[in-house]
């Protein structure tokens, strides 16, 4: 039997539910398609134009970046600690690591809306337990409402980071270990020269998926602040859900999300070749 | 890679540019748009839940139960996410969907949607709240039907503001705080007399802030998210300052003396700690929370949000201590709730039958005691005892109602508007500046 009749079916799958739609979103990109306008006219490189010289899209990008980087540097030396911490036994184990699991476990959109009634000033227990140790803060302010998101999407998304290190951890070679212990090497020694060399590409698998999924935050910005005040949680999702849903402007959304494809691509083989290829040698 | 599979890849690769070469709307597309159909069989409506979804559910068991039933019609409701409903409809009408024969629309979108909606010709307007009909035509043509209305009060403590009105001794305090406030000193009003100098002296006045003997931690809460709906609210004191979106010509006019004014309203409460740090996020849900938690004195809000705060099982601490009054300067935002005929459907003839029921004061009736406040004023008033604000809310939308002119754009403007203003309100820029931002962006909108 031919090797491609095997994988036929994912062949299919991949082309039916990812390339169509991926195509189908770049070519309506290239018309004038909206609510206002349901007929399909074609405009070129007009909508692609439009969003790169809208001031939106470029604040969107920039909050989108820093933001992304924030979260995914913090959440991958966390995750990394943890994983260290967890990779020895103590009493509870099962049970600490039950709960770290739990965040990812729940929808975002629905953790959006806990930490809303959480952190809520009037009728939330995270204020009201701070304002008992004397600190009367308002979360949501604007001037500490960017550092509430970043801090919201730590707590969320640490844990996978996590789990992937964890794994990682788990299938390390023991001997190697061993055999530093004998000759004398410290801890950190022994994690600087040989668990961090060992685990690079573990450490850039989570990375990178980390990275492109911060790049994509919707659920919980959206729900808590919708992009706001003005625009400055507004991340590129939020652009472009707003562009096609309250604006009706599916084509800009489209060119829109199709730029952000573009901007990205590039970066994902660079990383496949580092979680390949640790040492950045060509094969 | 063998030659089979490379055939495969090639051929599978043609169809999908051969797919692609079509437009790319239309899942189910039924030419200039859609059809009569039999007259009977089944129709498909889309509602959001909540209090409209239920009410309906009531309403189309009836039907199919009564009327329905001798018409051969059977009409299936589908309640879609209360925040996605527009999103999906918006889905479903860019790919020119039969799918559902009735949509789910509002005063503030029905422009955008007008595309994909056939115009009504049998809706008999003297039923309705005028502002809740005219709000549903697009360029002279009725493009929905008003099924439920929302509008705004000032709701407030009654028994703070009676206890200060009854004080007399406490006045010259008030004053002094009213000075400082406002820049003029001012004895306490009735609610039902406040302009928005005396809803800003009134939220200094009841917040601790200004005034450490306040029984509530703030005045007010200002609802002063990033949201489409919350510049619905800002509305009120735009218009209520003398000021609106458009000049008499049609030129946009959020630049004005009074739309700085509103502006200000705004960011004097929330800079001065007039309001809670957290209204910068603040919606519907965190005014009712405000409210039912005794944080707050009084704010503008939705209609719907007065029965709650008044259910002793839903708002201990506040039930039957708030009051409703109309919004200061006198001017509330009204929008009708509405369903409309999809213009891809297969059947309209049947859904134009139940489009006609619904337009019937009895299935209004029938509307309002299942929990919905339907925009026939008769109606209104003839169910006072199934909810005692009835009568306000027919006052108010008669005397203050206003609605935005709608055009294409109306729903990308209050998004806009929210977007430009939202960082005004709350001190982080310039008003100046914002609202130069927004009149430019509202021009661009109105073409």
């Amino acid at each position: 039997m031919p090797k491609w009749v095997l994988g036929s079916p994912l062949i299919l799958f991949a082309a039916i539910f990812v390339a169509y739609p991926v195509y189908q979103g770049i070519q309506t990109g290239f018309y004038g398609l909206s609510l206002q306008n349901p007929e399909t006219l074609f405009t070129g490189l007009d909508n692609f134009g439009t969003v790169l010289t809208d001031p939106g899209f470029l604040a969107a990008a920039k909050f989108t970046v820093l933001f992304a980087v924030a979260v995914t540097v913090v959440e991958t030396v966390l995750g990394f600690g943890l994983a260290l911490l967890v990779n020895r036994d103590f009493p509870g184990k099962k049970v600490f690591f039950t709960m770290l699991l739990v965040p990812i476990m729940v929808a975002p959109a629905l953790l959006g809306v806990m930490f809303r009634l959480l952190l809520n000033g009037d009728i939330g227990l995270v204020p009201a337990v701070l304002r008992t140790v004397g600190l009367d803060v308002s979360l949501f302010a604007p001037n500490t409402v960017v550092q509430l998101l970043v801090l919201l999407d730590i707590l969320q998304w640490t844990p996978f980071a996590f789990l992937i290190m964890y794994a990682g951890l788990q299938s390390f070679p023991t001997d190697v270990l061993e055999a530093a212990q004998v000759d004398g090497a410290g801890r950190l020694r022994i994690l600087r020269s040989i668990i961090a060399p060992i685990m690079k590409p573990i450490i850039f698998a989570a990375l990178f998926l980390r990275l492109i999924d911060a790049l994509r935050t919707f659920d919980v910005i959206y729900v808590l602040t919708a992009g706001g005040p003005g625009t400055k949680t507004t991340t590129m999702s939020i652009y472009i859900y707003k562009t096609a849903f309250e604006s009706g402007q599916f084509g800009l959304a489209a060119a829109a999300s199709t730029i952000v494809m573009l901007v990205l691509l590039p970066f994902v083989p660079l990383f496949v070749r580092r979680i390949a290829n640790p040492d950045g040698k060509a094969r | 890679m063998s030659v089979k599979a490379a055939r495969l890849v090639v051929a599978l690769a043609a169809g999908l540019a051969l797919v692609s070469c079509a437009p790319s709307t239309g899942s189910k597309t039924t030419g200039a748009g859609g059809d009569q159909g039999s007259g009977s069989g089944t129709v498909k409506m889309v509602l959001w839940p909540g209090p409209e979804g239920e009410a309906m559910g009531k309403v189309v068991e009836a039907y199919n139960a009564g009327q329905g039933a001798k018409d051969k019609i059977k009409v299936e409701m589908t309640l879609l996410s209360r925040q996605d409903t527009f999103s999906k409809e918006a889905t479903l009408m860019a790919a020119k969907s039969s799918q559902q024969d009735i949509y789910f629309v509002a005063s503030y979108n029905v422009g955008q949607y007008a595309n994909s909606l056939d115009p009504l010709t049998s809706v008999d307007a003297s039923n309705y709240f005028p502002v809740a009909v005219n709000g549903l035509k697009y360029q002279d043509k009725q493009y929905a039907l008003p099924l439920d209305v929302s509008n705004h009060f000032l709701l407030y403590r009654k028994d703070l503001l009676d206890a200060l009105l009854a004080a007399k001794s406490q006045w010259p305090a008030y004053a002094a705080v009213a000075s400082k406030a406002i820049g003029e000193k001012r004895d306490p009003k009735p609610a039902a007399e406040w302009d928005w100098n005396d809803y800003i002296a009134m939220a200094a006045w009841f917040s601790k802030s200004a005034n450490p003997s306040s029984p509530t931690q703030y005045g007010t809460i200002l609802q002063a998210k990033n949201l489409l709906y919350n510049t619905m609210i800002w509305d009120d004191v735009l218009w209520g300052q003398g000021g609106s979106w458009t000049t008499p010509e049609g030129k946009a006019n959020l630049d004005s003396p009074a739309a700085v004014k509103a502006v200000g309203v705004y960011s004097t409460i929330y800079k001065n700690g007039w309001t809670s740090k957290d209204s910068s996020q603040a919606e519907f849900p965190e005014t009712q929370a405000a409210l039912k938690a005794g944080k707050t004195a009084f704010a503008l809000q939705w209609s719907a949000g007065f029965a709650e705060l008044n259910d002793k099982t839903k708002s201990p601490l506040v039930a039957g201590k708030i009051a409703i009054a109309p919004v200061p300067g006198q001017k509330t935002h009204v929008h009708a709730l509405a369903v409309a005929l999809n213009k891809y459907s297969e059947n309209k003839g049947a859904a134009t039958k139940f489009l006609d029921y619904l337009a019937t004061p009895d299935a209004m009736t029938a509307y309002a005691k299942a929990g919905g406040i339907p925009a026939m004023p008769d109606v209104l008033k003839a169910n006072m005892s199934i909810n005692p604000a009835f009568g306000q809310i027919s006052e108010s939308i008669d005397k203050y109602g206003y609605s935005v002119p709608v055009f294409p754009n109306t729903f990308q403007a209050y998004s806009k508007i929210a977007e430009s203003l939202s960082g005004a309100w709350v001190g982080q820029q310039d008003a100046a500046t914002a609202l130069k931002t927004a009149n430019a962006s509202l021009q661009k909108l109105l073409g």
